[in-house]
């Protein structure tokens, strides 16, 4: 099944002179799959991500996500799609310091108000331990470790069941052995429970392990 | 329920930045609680004590006042003789008149008989002087019919010596205010030499001394009844100069003014007339006190906004998270909003406890004073319309402060954030 799809996709960046980010670029991603963008540094590979991730719509061209098209769309009707249907994962871990690790998992949760708190704290914890965080759970978001910080990411990503996840560098700045404890995770996350994971990486591993790679080169794919 | 929960969750995230921010938040919210207080303290004190001195002052006024006065003619008698005539007259005199209203008694007996009147009192003034040792102190002496007066102007109330009941009985008797008695020293039981306009020598007995609170009344006003002030002036019983008259509804005064007016020939004044420069003065003070009120209020919002302002400039990276994890604009401005109407409602709620409280302990302290003798304390007005506008202010000058911030939280576009 087609989760995403991405027809003629045209960026430019206006300021402070024209420049064409992403030309023409043509791709979809069946359900299930672990994909990866890869790219040399300024190729254009997170304006990507953040088109995906409808967080931006200034873009020609075409996307559809879970059969639904994100150009023209309303912010309202957007941060509505996006709390149901995408998690994100940041480069920089990026958590809510002023809330408690399980508060940040359950965010995206109860915005979506789907379950009661009960369920979704449930789900949460489970989320947790399934990356073996449950122990932090109660902790402040800021006085966990580089490491720990992008799992509970992970988990903040996930608690919706998302149609799709968007890394951009989630190893980033993670050491060897945290960096394959996400690839591993990944893995399962998408042959095991039928996740499709969409991730910038510069860890060739991590994109030789993914199903396929996109790469890009000056905004362009290349074949 | 859907739009609750999300109510729900937004105030909780809310609340949790202001938590984390409790220091922050405190000082803007006691920039509220100041404005507040003050507001309201400024009202209850200003307002009380204009409060006060206007009730006193419309004590002291009838609602209507009927007087003879002379009257300049509009025509002069040349034009009334060649008229068509071109005639210049110059400096034209009044025709002389009693200063007395016609059938003075009568038009009395007939007021009272109209069902709009509450009370009615005539009276005759004589301009006298008071002879103390060498020296002679002006005065005035209003003839009155005691109970009739009483009546109307509630004088039994600000007797502070002896009384004024002899004033009907006994002949020569005479009540003094108290800040002419200090003058020129005497006391209830003396007598007086008094100088009539004609030149005689009248010897009066003090029966009485009285305070009204007002300065104007209580430096000269002397009363006397009605048959001694008339004795004085060598008139008859039924000379009566002033009419005054106190209505059920005083809404009514300018309409019945000139009604009586037509109805028996003399010239009339209402209470708003009469007191148009205390009116005109509270009005502008009104105005100082509002214009204090508000510019607090002002400093307070511009608290508010600053600390806000703050905030989102400091948490803009997760506002952007919550955005990206699928906050609306709205939710983003209802954060911030929220949180500016909790400053806004806590920092009023307070200080309206505050400002009562001060307002309360100044209305306990003891106040003596020259001026205001009927009171003890400060007159503090504890009119619940101010605590209504202060709580309103309060929360309106929150709500304005916050706005802009949240509109502008609402407005942070997260990939910019995100992107660093
Ligand atoms: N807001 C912007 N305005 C103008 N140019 C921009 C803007 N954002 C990015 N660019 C440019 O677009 C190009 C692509 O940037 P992008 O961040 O997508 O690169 P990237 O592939 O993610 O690089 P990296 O691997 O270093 O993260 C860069 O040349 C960058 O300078
Ligand atoms: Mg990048």
């Amino acid at each position: 099944m087609e989760i995403l799809r991405v027809e003629n996709l045209n960026k430019h960046f206006y300021t402070p002179a024209d420049f064409w980010v992403l030309k023409d670029l043509c791709f979809s991603i069946d359900k299930g799959k672990l994909t990866s963008i890869t790219g040399k540094s300024g190729s254009g590979k997170s304006t990507l991500l953040y088109l995906l991730s409808t967080m931006d719509t200034d873009f020609e061209g075409s996307i559809r996500i879970n059969g639904e098209e994100i150009k023209g769309r309303s912010n309202k009707w957007l941060s509505g799609f996006r709390n149901t249907h995408i998690g994100f994962i940041f480069q920089f871990h990026y958590l809510l310091p002023d809330f408690t690790v399980l508060q940040n998992v359950m965010l995206p949760a109860l915005k979506q108000g789907k379950y009661t708190k009960e369920q979704i704290e449930h789900n949460a914890m489970e989320l947790l331990t399934l990356l073996n965080v449950k122990s932090q759970s109660a902790k402040r978001a800021s006085l966990l470790s580089g490491g720990q910080q992008q799992r509970v990411a992970i988990a903040r990503a996930l608690i919706n069941e998302p149609a799709i996840i968007i890394g951009d560098e989630p190893t980033g700045n993670l050491d060897t052995s945290n960096t394959h404890v996400v690839l591993d995770l990944f893995r399962e996350l998408t042959t095991e429970k039928g996740y499709t994971i969409l991730t910038v990486t510069h860890d060739d591993d991590f994109a030789r392990q993914s199903d396929s790679v996109i790469h890009l080169i000056d905004g362009e794919i290349s074949k | 329920m859907k739009i609750l929960k999300n109510i729900r969750l937004v105030s909780f995230v809310a609340f949790s930045q202001m938590r984390v921010r409790l220091k922050q938040t405190i000082i803007a919210t006691v920039g509220v609680v100041f404005g507040v207080t003050v507001f309201i303290f400024l009202l209850a004190y200003v307002k009380g004590l204009n409060g006060y001195v206007q009730e006193i002052t419309l004590e002291q006024t009838p609602h209507l006042r009927l007087y003879n006065e002379p009257e300049i003619a509009t025509q002069s008698i040349l034009d009334k003789v060649s008229p068509g005539t071109l005639n210049y007259t110059h400096h034209v005199k009044p025709k002389s008149v009693l200063p007395n209203i016609k059938d003075g008694l009568q038009v009395i007996q007939e007021i009272r008989q109209d069902n709009r009147v509450t009370a009615v009192s005539g009276s005759v003034k004589t301009q006298v002087f008071y002879e103390v040792g060498l020296s002679l102190f002006n005065g005035q002496i209003t003839g009155i019919n005691y109970t009739d007066e009483n009546a109307l102007l509630n004088l039994g109330t600000k007797i502070q010596e002896g009384s004024f009941t002899e004033l009907n009985t006994m002949p020569n008797s005479l009540a003094m205010a108290s800040g002419l008695a200090k003058k020129i020293n005497v006391h209830s039981g003396d007598k007086i030499t008094v100088t009539t306009p004609k030149g005689d020598y009248l010897t009066m007995t003090v029966a009485g001394i009285f305070k009204t609170g007002i300065p104007e009344i209580d430096i000269e006003q002397c009363y006397a009844g009605l048959s001694t002030v008339q004795k004085i002036l060598a008139v008859p019983p039924s000379y009566i100069t002033n009419i005054k008259i106190k209505l059920y509804d005083k809404d009514i005064a300018f309409a019945l003014s000139e009604e009586y007016k037509r109805k028996y020939h003399c010239s009339t004044s209402d209470w708003m007339k009469d007191n148009a420069l205390a009116f005109e003065n509270e009005a502008m003070q009104n105005m100082v006190v509002y214009c204090v009120a508000v510019c607090l209020l002002l400093v307070a919002g511009f608290g508010i906004y600053n600390i806000l302002n703050m905030m989102i400039y400091e948490k803009m990276k997760e506002i952007a998270i919550l955005k990206a994890m699928g906050f609306s604009d709205d939710d983003v401005r209802g954060i911030i909003l929220i949180q500016s109407f909790t400053i806004g409602i806590i920092g009023s709620l307070l200080g309206l406890l505050f400002g009562f409280l001060i307002s309360y302990a100044i209305s306990l302290i003891p106040y003596e004073s020259e001026l205001f003798s009927a009171i003890n304390h400060l007159p503090i007005s504890f009119n619940k319309a101010f605590y209504i506008l202060g709580l309103s202010f309060g929360i309106l000058t929150a709500f304005f402060s916050g706005y802009i911030p949240a509109r502008k939280a609402a407005r942070i576009d997260p990939v910019y954030i995100i992107r660093g």
